[in-house]
């Protein structure tokens, strides 16, 4: 057997040169003949930003991981690894990397970063398939009866329980049905779809004919974001090498059972995540979302019983289906089964892709996978859940276990699994106006609350960070924020306020703060910054006058800085810059 | 049938209904701004809310199905508090006036505002105001985003000429890009405008409830008889000629006569001119005309005879309808004609070329044919002895056909004649030569038909003499455009003073004119220049600046000072009982089709003299279901009118053929089809709207 070289080639690792490092692997292993003894696997991102990761797996050897390799990088393995048998200590994979992934259950991302998702032979060769196989010879009602017990609910957000949703398709009556991914992945930041889209695209296929087996559909549609080009292009690849297996098309592993998947690419509106958005955005409509009910499963696409899932909902459903519903509700707490992938950002050591099984808890996944806070001398403040229509929770909530009922207590939402850590140095009304900004112009406009109420609240919010706010604008805000809620048309607008309203709820100090005293604890909103240094608090380091792109700030060395304002611009560069927050 | 209960009422509803349409059936009234009985409910506005038993949150009654016992509440506390807010959040958006008539004025009323928030005042939004397109404005700072108007283009109109552009707070109803509604190929049907609740779309011309109809459809109300032209055109568009026509003739028994010199007002009025150009309603009325096979005979109802005996003194167009539809109503008719020839003016004022007499005879026919009698050669002189002979009713439609003189030196002279006795002697095909050089002074339509006739009867040189410009002149557009191309000449500003005999010749002394302020007509009133007389030489004069009425002495009736009969207000009826008039007689000359209406005024308040209802009209085709949809046709906006082929002008003046070819059937679809379908509008269903308060 020949040895592996794995590069990840997601979209992360293209941006980060990975390309020329499989060129170089290639053009090395040629140069010395090492043809015969190495292959160079292209996979999909692991979910850890480390520049290029390549991993060398030899027969009877431990398997070996470079991080940040470089195509100059790749002559030195070649020589001293392959051909010495001496890894290159410098460029191995640190304890970080160890701390990322051993906090993780791997379930619906196992497969990312160790197959080359352009190649359906590896997929199979690691079970793939294996699912639909075995649910092709059940009946539809006992697969639904698996996924129903198996305790999976919508990874999308809202967690309603798959089986119910599949089996209410499937009562539906009609002569033509439906069955949909969603992967029109909206919240800034969150990338999991893209990357089981990237890295495994077989699993959601695999998952949808499951699905369209088990509800009587015979067509699919991927409902992709155009964005993510190399998404659209791998499952493009997948689809066709399924037709060409005959997993797809007429009469499917040879059964009575017709069906196929067709990619239908978004233009990148957020509100197309909505599911009755995202349908008429597929029959060629304006993307808005429509009052329910209907509900889809009655009268969805083009006006047939529709099933709509997430990515990684259907990425689960050939594991419930193989290892079964006992199994898969073992995982988990409560009533929230399996594994959740969270995309971990913001002021954490590491970011990226995190699985873990339900109920783990948000301080876990921090100080776990996530190596805790990036600036160790910056305390965390807040972390935020569920993308811009979520919340944001403090230190003393961050104990509750990831489930689906225990965040929504809190008044944040699970949404698709964003997670962006904070520290001090992030103003939570600063945070709630940037959430807002993004659903105001991101609300598809239909509905008043939506569109109007919102705008209203960030013009109250802006008022607020520049100092011009008063405590009848805060009692504007949590009221106008519930009566959004209570009376939008949709999910984007039913959640919206969220940010607005968690904040107040658990920093309102700091709303106060900006109110009464015209004070931005954070030193963030700039028109509330004096640009002044706090002697108790500089350290003298001189790091803001090194950065300050006007030479606004004169320091020498074991001096205290002076900032000169006439000269400054409120850039705030020397604010990001000082380690110790000693800029009011 | 499904029983619920709204706010404590119970109350029947139909399946698959709604609750806010079961509601609106019950009159009980649940505040709504987007939503539209016509459209598919979209909860845009979320105004509709209620409270469900049952139910979490606030569903929206506008697309909520009724179930059986389900309990709804509409007006609670909470929802009164929501939806103030929802319509202060539309307010902030809006600016400060609200149309008083509009649906948001009456639902903001009816919501109030005691429970709002905050009284917050946001930047106004500063949108653009689009006031140049054809017939309607669209203010885009009053648009609310209901998107009723997108949503009746689309799906009911089937056009789709507008749409939501952007998205969120920056969303705006738009034609995308840079385009215009013409180039989205909007139909300007203004579907939209109907259904707009809050001023953003508003007509260019204003109107309200009472002469909304007249205003909005302005073809059929500038139509003196009101002929339902939008029917008639669209079924034309359909290819149901015949069906066409008698929609026509619903009205009046000339539809081909009207056909060719009708002075089609209801073009003027087209709302298709604000797009490009009005369409070409008349020649769609003569094509229709011309293909009657007279089916409609069979189905034209006479009543029972009634033993009552109607005169009718003069054949021309009004005496005729009159006779018309009196006959139709059982009455005994008899027209008493002066010349050899029924049809006064039409026969004698018109020429040949125009109307060719085997048209007008053929519509006469038809009358005739029902049963009115016509006596021609008959003047009538007393009307003492009309009911000696035992009629119960006289209709005088005597017309005016005295030519007024000018009142000049040497008018007397035998080769100065009178114009419109002159146009009867040629319509009458009497030897009649004109000869050489002559000129008609006038700017009527009378003068030109005069002038265009002697060119045909032989003078070498025809021209028109007239006291004021091309502006003022009362002659229809065409009519001038023909005669000059046909060779004939016209001095403006010019008036003869006096009239010289010479040996063969006569010589005319002509003065110029300016023109000074407006006079009691409206037109600016022209003023001789001294010193600037001239002379022309010419072999005829022909005077035709107008007529006058001449009633017998021995009729014993009322006349004014111009010599016009007087009739009460509101019955056409002269100062003797049982004596109506009507037409020029009362009016002073005027058009053919004014002449019609009077006809069918006089014949309904002489049926109901005669102790009739007075309904006049019958429908000889049923009223239908018209569709609302209208589809998208390319470059609609841009279709021009089509224009009838007219004959060389060399082949014209041999004799008097008729001059303007009929369209054929391609081109009359076609022009049919560039209807803006005004009526739609109107029958598109009302929004709901709030119940007047105190009642």
């Amino acid at each position: 057997m020949k040895g592996r070289i794995l590069v990840c080639m997601g979209t992360s690792g293209i941006s980060s040169g990975a390309q020329e490092v499989v060129k170089c692997f290639k053009n090395e292993i040629k140069l010395h003949n090492l043809e015969k003894k190495f292959e160079v696997v292209m996979v999909g991102d692991r979910g850890l930003f480390r520049d290029v990761l390549v991993d060398i797996i030899e027969p009877g050897k431990n398997r070996i991981i470079y991080e940040y390799v470089k195509p100059v990088d790749v002559n030195k393995i070649v020589k001293r690894h392959f051909i010495e048998g001496n890894p290159i200590k410098e460029l191995l994979a640190g304890k970080d990397y160890e701390q990322f992934f051993s906090n993780q259950m791997r379930i619906v991302l196992a497969n990312c970063g160790e197959i080359n998702p352009e190649d359906i032979k590896e997929y199979i060769k690691n079970g793939g398939y294996d699912a639909v196989k075995k649910a092709l010879k059940m009946e539809p009602t006992n697969i639904i009866n698996e996924i129903r017990s198996s305790g999976l609910r919508g990874r999308g957000g809202a967690g309603f329980p798959t089986g119910i949703k599949w089996e209410l398709c499937k009562k539906a009556k009609g002569d033509m049905k439906y069955i949909i991914c969603n992967a029109d992945e909206g919240d800034p930041g969150a990338f999991m779809d893209r990357s089981i889209l990237e890295g495994d695209p077989h699993s959601v296929i695999e998952g949808m004919i499951i699905g369209a087996y088990a509800i009587g559909a015979s067509e699919g549609y991927v409902y992709c974001r155009a964005e993510y080009p190399l998404a659209v292009k791998r499952l493009n690849i997948a689809l066709k090498q399924a037709r060409k297996k005959k997993f797809l098309g007429q009469n499917i592993f040879g059964s009575n059972f017709s069906f196929d998947i067709f990619l239908k690419e978004g233009a990148g509106a957020f509100v197309c995540g909505e599911e009755t958005a995202l349908m008429a955005s597929i029959e060629g409509k304006r993307g808005m979302p429509n009052p329910r009910p209907p509900y889809p499963a009655e009268s969805g696409l083009w006006g047939k019983p529709t099933n709509i899932n997430n990515v990684e909902t259907f990425a689960n459903i050939r594991h419930i289906i193989s290892r079964g519903a006992k199994w898969f509700s073992s995982i988990g707490y409560k009533n929230s089964k399996g594994t959740k992938v969270f995309a971990l950002a913001g002021k954490v050591r590491n970011t990226g892709l995190v699985e873990v099984p339900m109920g783990t808890t948000i301080r876990e996944i921090i100080w776990g996978s996530g190596g805790g806070m990036e600036n160790k001398r910056i305390p965390f403040k807040a972390v935020q859940l569920g993308g811009p229509s979520g919340g944001c929770l403090p230190d003393d909530l961050i104990d509750i276990p990831v489930d689906y009922e225990s965040i929504n207590r809190t008044g944040a939402i699970m949404g698709s699994g964003g997670m962006v850590v904070m520290d001090d140095r992030a103003c939570m009304v600063d945070i709630a106006r940037f959430f807002l900004n993004f659903t105001v112009t991101e609300s598809c406009g239909k509905c008043v609350p939506c569109r109007i109420g919102l705008k209203r609240m960030l013009e109250v919010l802006d008022l607020i960070t520049e100092g011009k706010g008063n405590y009848e604008h805060l009692d504007f805000l949590k009221e106008m924020g519930e009566i959004i809620i209570e009376t939008s048309l949709c999910g984007l607008g039913n959640t919206a306020p969220n940010p607005v309203t968690t904040t107040i709820q658990y920093f309102r100090d700091e709303y106060e703060a900006h109110i009464e005293q015209k004070y931005c604890p954070s030193h963030v909103c700039t028109n509330l910054i004096e640009f002044e240094i706090d002697r108790d608090k500089c350290i003298r380091c001189g790091h803001c006058s090194m950065v300050c792109p006007v030479k606004a700030i004169v320091w020498e060395k074991k001096k205290y800085p002076k900032i000169d304002k006439n000269k400054c611009i409120k850039c705030k560069s020397c604010i990001s810059s000082c380690p110790v927050m000693a800029i009011l | 049938m499904i029983k619920l209960t709204i706010d404590g009422k119970e109350i029947n509803a139909k399946e698959e209904q709604t609750v806010l349409e079961a509601a609106i059936e019950n009159n009980l009234y649940i505040p709504n701004l987007c939503y539209h009985p016509d459209i598919k409910p979209i909860g845009g506005c979320r105004l509709c809310i209620v409270e469900i038993n049952g139910m979490r949150g606030f569903p929206i009654s506008c697309h909520t199905k009724v179930t059986e016992g389900m309990i709804v509440k509409t007006d609670t506390k909470k929802l009164q508090k929501l939806r103030q807010n929802l319509i202060w959040l539309i307010l902030s958006e809006y600016p400060k006036d609200i149309p008083f008539s509009s649906q948001l004025k009456k639902v903001v009323d009816y919501i109030g505002v005691e429970n709002i928030l905050f009284k917050y005042v946001s930047k106004t939004k500063n949108l653009p105001i689009f006031s140049d397109n054809p017939l309607f404005i669209r203010d885009l700072n009053r648009c609310i985003l209901c998107g009723r108007c997108v949503r009746i283009c689309q799906e009911v109109r089937g056009v789709g000429a507008i749409g939501l552009i952007n998205r969120g707070i920056d969303t705006y109803v738009g034609t995308g890009y840079t385009n215009s509604l013409k180039e989205n190929e909007c139909k300007f049907c203004r579907a939209c405008v109907e259904v707009c609740p809050s001023g953003a779309l508003v007509d260019k011309e204003e109107w309200n409830e009472k002469n909304r109809e007249e205003i909005l459809i302005p073809c059929k109300s500038n139509c003196p008889a009101g002929t339902d032209i939008p029917r008639y055109v669209r079924l034309i568009s359909e290819g149901r000629y015949q069906d066409s026509v008698e929609v026509i003739r619903e009205k009046f028994p000339f539809p081909h006569t009207l056909g060719l010199v009708c002075h089609h007002p209801c073009e003027e009025g087209c709302s298709r001119t604000d797009v490009n150009e009005p369409i070409s309603i008349r020649e769609l009325k003569r094509f229709v005309a011309e293909k009657d096979n007279r089916r409609w005979k069979k189905k034209l109802k006479i009543a029972k005879p009634s033993g009552k005996k109607v005169a009718i003194v003069g054949g021309g167009p009004s005496g005729l309808t009159a006779a018309y539809f009196l006959k139709i109503k059982g009455h005994d008719v008899t027209v008493f004609e002066m010349l050899s020839k029924p049809g006064g003016m039409l026969k004698a004022g018109i020429p040949d070329y125009r109307l060719p007499p085997e048209v007008l005879e053929k519509e006469i026919k038809d009358i005739t044919d029902i049963g009115v009698k016509i006596k021609t050669n008959t003047k009538i002189d007393s009307i003492d002895k009309l009911f000696n002979e035992g009629f119960h009713a006289v209709y005088l439609a005597l017309g005016a056909q005295k030519g007024i003189k000018m009142g000049i030196e040497g008018e007397d002279d035998p080769r100065v004649l009178d114009g419109i006795e002159t146009l009867k002697k040629i319509n009458f095909g009497k030897k009649f030569n004109i000869e050489g050089d002559v000129a008609v002074v006038g700017g009527g339509n009378v003068a030109f038909d005069i002038a265009r006739s002697s060119l045909r009867v032989g003078a070498r040189s025809v021209k028109i003499i007239y006291r004021r410009t091309r502006e003022e002149m009362p002659a229809y557009d065409q009519e001038i455009k023909d005669a000059l191309e046909e060779g004939i000449e016209i001095l403006f500003l010019t008036n003869p003073v006096r009239i010289l005999p010479d040996k063969n010749k006569i010589k005319v002394e002509c003065i110029k004119m300016e023109l000074g302020a407006p006079d009691s007509s409206g037109r600016r009133r022209p003023i001789p220049i001294d010193g600037s007389e001239f002379i022309i030489t010419l072999e005829r004069l022909i005077i035709g600046i107008g007529q006058s009425s001449a009633v017998p002495k021995e009729f014993n009736i009322d006349l004014n000072k111009k010599g016009n009969v007087i009739v009460k207000k509101e019955i056409p009826e002269t100062s003797r009982s049982g004596v109506f008039a009507g037409g020029d007689l009362v009016s002073g000359p005027a058009s053919v089709i004014e002449a019609i209406q009077a006809g069918r005024t006089a014949a309904s308040a002489i049926d109901k003299y005669l102790g009739g209802n007075g309904e006049i009209e019958q429908k000889l085709i049923p009223d239908e279901k018209e569709t609302q949809f209208l589809g998208r046709d390319e470059g609609f906006a841009d279709k021009k009118r089509a224009i009838n082929k007219m004959m060389p002008v060399k082949k014209r003046l041999c004799g008097f053929p008729q001059i303007e070819y009929c369209f054929d059937e391609k081109t009359a679809i076609e022009e049919a089809k560039r209807c803006l379908r005004c009526q739609l509008r109107l029958k598109i269903s009302k929004a709901s709207l709030p119940p007047i308060k105190g009642k």
